[in-house]
């Protein structure tokens, strides 16, 4: 594997430039990427970002906390319970409030549900990317298992905001039938994604599409800040959830691979999903008894407080100060923002065909992302 | 007399072409319900809608001007297309066995290229508004390579794909077209079918099964169906040299697709089979049945594969084409 | 009935537009056409990426400074007769971003999707669901059959 990618300079002579516009099918959220090709082949790529800003921080500035906190859930639709979770555990931190067990234990259910739609979603589109349709509707169809599950705790399928400060929403209490339902869907979860990805692996049309594909060399993955799966699918063995004092009660592996392409962030992720329906059974089995809200709290003056936790693509940094109950000064900076630039080192060397499938490839969201100013002139 | 005998012999070929064209309206949405939707497991459209319908309802809608530098060929280009197709369907009739050059495989090969070479031209003429052509603040200060470079669409892509596919992809289909020629020695296709009837059907000789296979393979690749969309693939041109066309031009697209997979299974049958295209004998009925057997694995091989990139689509092209010298190299010696 | 209407009645094409906010109303349009369980084909609607080719087109997302212009563009270059659908509350009234009611209000959103395009039928949700989604479609297609 070659040690850096460097992209041709700005001097130099290219033969020509294909742009993809903001809107594509091969992109589920409006970017525009620039690809400078030589006979086919990727010598650099510019990825725009900043066309899903709608200054987020701007509005959460001089808001109640707990409204900031509901808003913070609209950041982003796929991956929207780990940015309340987030933004609650800041508030406890500073206010030194104490959670429940019983309400930690239905957060991280709630966390690695969030996890499996996140990365079933990927798969799918990833397939489709790729132009086998089959595939991505039979994991859409599994995926529906999980869109269930996430609608009987929460209350909708998309954006259900179960963590309020001091613990977990009333609405969503574990009872003897969503427990129930909870182990079969998760024993049906893994029957299905066992066969289907026995078929995929074996499958040699599929594997010589995406092997070598979009390379990443390590030394350069860590150079650039990429965290989160596309990390350990370059070899690092590196996941906060080890660290994280929410997990200490369960017992899990870190999924790593050393491929650093396409193949091996495929394979991750489906890894990674069999290690959530672990989390899950554990955390079903040993749920303790007691209330899943505090209400024995209260407001006071604090200085910037900074959290950290491992979302499905990265490491998630919330930051912000509370003045006379309300929000100063918030900084929200998600794993996607790093990520995407190294995809542009990662597309270099490849086909065009193969050009947004390189970018597909660290799960980019870009929703989350856009949250810097940008000043143009032309 | 012979006016009467030479109006009949119109009339019949024009109610053939008719109604093959019927039938292959139905085609393309055979294989999107009872075989795609099957596999995917799930309720599809109506049989009727991709072939019949859409086309009906394109021509409904308003014209607008393509997005294009030249936008009287753009638009002619479907109907050449069109037409070449109709063509070919039109000299596989025995009303046209008279005509002795142009019942021959040399007419029918001449006519494929013509159909070839047109995505050739769609792409490079269409500039669709989904690539380049849309707002976008692309050049400001501190972007990468903001002069001196060509900027293309994503059609342009499309177009260079499609001179590597006439350039490698049409070897399959023509290694195919002259084994039949070889065994019978002849190029007529009045000769062909001569041949058979008296030494039975080439499908069922050495030779016969190995081209079969090779034709299969080179009509897949000539109608750009999955895995060889390479042109039309979704992920990366959209529609490729298909994207500007409005109304009534969209829908001769649609209905030239059903056209082309009707003509390619009654080639495969009147070279392998050994029966002449005749509308008035019960032998129309294998003509059905070809067809539909043809939709089926088309299909099939639809569902189960993704995109060929370069680094599948060489492989495969020289495998079949081996496969098309060895057909004929069996049937110069036999 | 005509054979135009009924001929437009069997084969409808929708084209999805995302023009910023949270992408949850995608995910959930994407999810009713390529899932099995919902599968809008059925019902003779296909989906297409290609504005010369629909007959519908679906927004959603509150419209954010830069994608303004990228919506005018493809909205023109729809042939008539068309028919918006604007789905998920963000395209209905500018959302969350627009109604919270903060301090400071944001300078990004240019409004819901009626600042932009003329709207046929509005569908509501946070995200939309896809049976209602396929409800609000259904119920604005006599406009599209009628139309001449």
């Amino acid at each position: 594997m070659i040690e850096e990618k460097i992209p041709k300079s700005q001097g130099e002579l290219i033969e020509t430039e294909i742009s993809m516009g903001t809107v594509h099918p091969a992109a589920l959220e409006p970017y525009r990427v620039r690809f400078f090709v030589q006979d086919e082949i990727i010598q650099e790529a510019e990825i725009t970002i900043g066309v899903n800003h709608r200054g987020v921080e701007r509005i959460m500035e001089g808001l109640p906390v707990e409204k900031a906190n509901a808003l913070t859930e609209k950041i982003c639709g796929i991956c929207s319970n780990c940015h309340t979770w987030n933004s609650v555990m800041v508030a406890e931190k500073g206010l030194n409030i104490d959670v429940p067990e019983r309400a930690n234990y239905i957060r991280v259910i709630m966390g690695e549900l969030e996890r499996l739609h996140s990365h079933l979603l990927y798969l799918a589109h990833g397939n489709e990317v790729l132009g086998h349709e089959t595939f991505a509707m039979r994991i859409f169809y599994i995926r529906e298992t999980v869109m269930e599950l996430l609608n009987m705790i929460g209350g909708n399928r998309v954006q259900y905001g179960v963590s309020v400060i001091g613990g977990v929403r009333p609405r969503c209490q574990l009872d003897d039938m969503r427990v129930q339902r909870l182990n079969e869907g998760m024993d049906k979860l893994e029957k299905d994604l066992t066969k289907f990805t026995d078929r995929f692996t074996s499958d040699p049309i599929v594997n010589s599409r995406i092997e070598g594909i979009g390379i990443l060399p390590p030394k350069q993955a860590k150079k650039l800040g990429v965290t989160g799966p596309s990390l350990r699918a370059c070899g690092f063995d590196y996941d906060l959830r080890t660290e994280m004092k929410e997990y200490d009660d369960f017992d899990f592996n870190v999924a790593v691979l050393d491929g650093c392409d396409v193949k091996s962030n495929l394979l991750l992720r489906v890894l990674e999903c069999f290690e959530s329906i672990k989390i899950i059974r554990q955390a079903v089995r040993n749920l303790p008894s007691g209330p899943i809200t505090n209400r024995n709290w209260e407001m006071y003056d604090c200085k910037a407080i900074k959290h950290y936790i491992e979302v499905p693509r990265g490491i998630l940094y919330d930051s912000y100060a509370i003045e006379d109950g309300r929000i100063r000064s918030s900084i929200i900076r998600t794993p996607s923002m790093t990520n995407i630039g190294a995809m542009q080192y990662a597309a270099i060397g490849n086909q065009i065909t193969d050009g947004q499938l390189c970018i597909v490839q660290c799960d980019p969201c870009f929703t989350c992302t856009d949250r810097t100013f940008e000043i143009i002139e032309l | 007399m012979a006016d009467i005998t030479i109006l009949y012999s119109i009339i019949g070929a024009i109610i053939t072409l008719i109604i093959c064209f019927i039938i292959g309206t139905f085609l393309p949405g055979i294989e999107r319900k009872y075989v795609q939707a099957r596999i995917q497991q799930r309720i599809g459209p109506i049989v009727t809608a991709p072939g019949i319908m859409a086309p009906i309802k394109f021509s409904f809608k308003e014209n607008l001007r393509p997005n294009s530098p030249a936008p009287g060929l753009y638009k002619a280009l479907p109907i050449v297309s069109f037409l070449a197709v109709l063509l070919i369907l039109l000299f596989l009739t025995p009303q046209m066995y008279p005509a002795y050059l142009l019942a021959s495989i040399i007419a029918i090969v001449g006519l494929l290229k013509v159909e070839e070479v047109s995505y050739v031209l769609m792409g490079s003429l269409s500039k669709s508004v989904m690539s380049l052509s849309l707002k976008f603040p692309d050049i400001v200060k501190g972007a990468a390579h903001t002069s001196g470079i060509v900027r293309s669409h994503l059609e342009d892509i499309s177009s260079k794909r499609s001179l590597r596919m006439i350039t490698y992809g049409s070897f399959p289909l023509y290694l195919a077209l002259f084994v039949p020629v070889v065994s019978a020695k002849s190029l007529y296709l009045s000769d062909i079918i001569k041949y058979q009837m008296a030494n039975g059907p080439l499908l069922f000789t050495t030779q016969g099964i190995l081209a079969a296979i090779v034709f299969f393979i080179g009509s897949v690749i000539v109608l750009n169906e999955s895995p060889f969309n390479i042109i039309e693939a979704e992920a990366d041109v959209i529609q490729g040299p298909y994207m500007e066309y409005i109304a009534g031009y969209r829908s001769v697209i649609y209905l030239s697709k059903g056209l082309l997979m009707f003509t390619l299974s009654a080639l495969f049958t009147i070279l392998f089979l050994g029966i002449p295209l005749d509308l008035l004998s019960w032998n129309f009925i294998v003509f059905v049945v070809v067809a539909l057997i043809f939709t089926l694995f088309i299909g099939i091989l639809n569902a189960f594969t993704p995109i060929f990139t370069n680094k599948q689509f060489y492989p495969v092209v020289i495998a079949s084409t081996l496969l098309g010298v060895l057909a004929i190299v069996i049937g110069i010696l036999i | 009935m005509s054979l135009k209407s009924y001929s437009r009645s069997k084969a409808i094409h929708i084209m999805l537009v995302y023009t910023g906010g949270c992408n949850g109303c995608d995910i959930e349009i994407v999810n009713s056409v390529l899932s099995p369980k919902i599968d809008i084909e059925q019902y003779n609607i296909f989906l297409t990426w290609n504005p010369r080719e629909a007959d519908i087109l679906v927004v959603t997302g509150p419209v954010t400074y830069q994608n303004k212009a990228p919506l005018l563009r493809i909205y023109d270059a729809i042939p008539e007769p068309k028919i918006v659908v604007a789905a998920g509350s963000c395209a209905l009234m500018g959302g969350v971003y627009k109604n919270i009611h903060g301090d400071i209000p944001s300078e990004e959103i240019m409004g819901p999707v009626d600042n932009v395009i003329p709207v046929d039928a509005k569908v509501p949700g946070c995200a939309v669901r896809p049976q209602d989604l396929l409800a609000g479609v259904v119920s604005v297609l006599p406009k599209l059959l009628e139309a001449d």
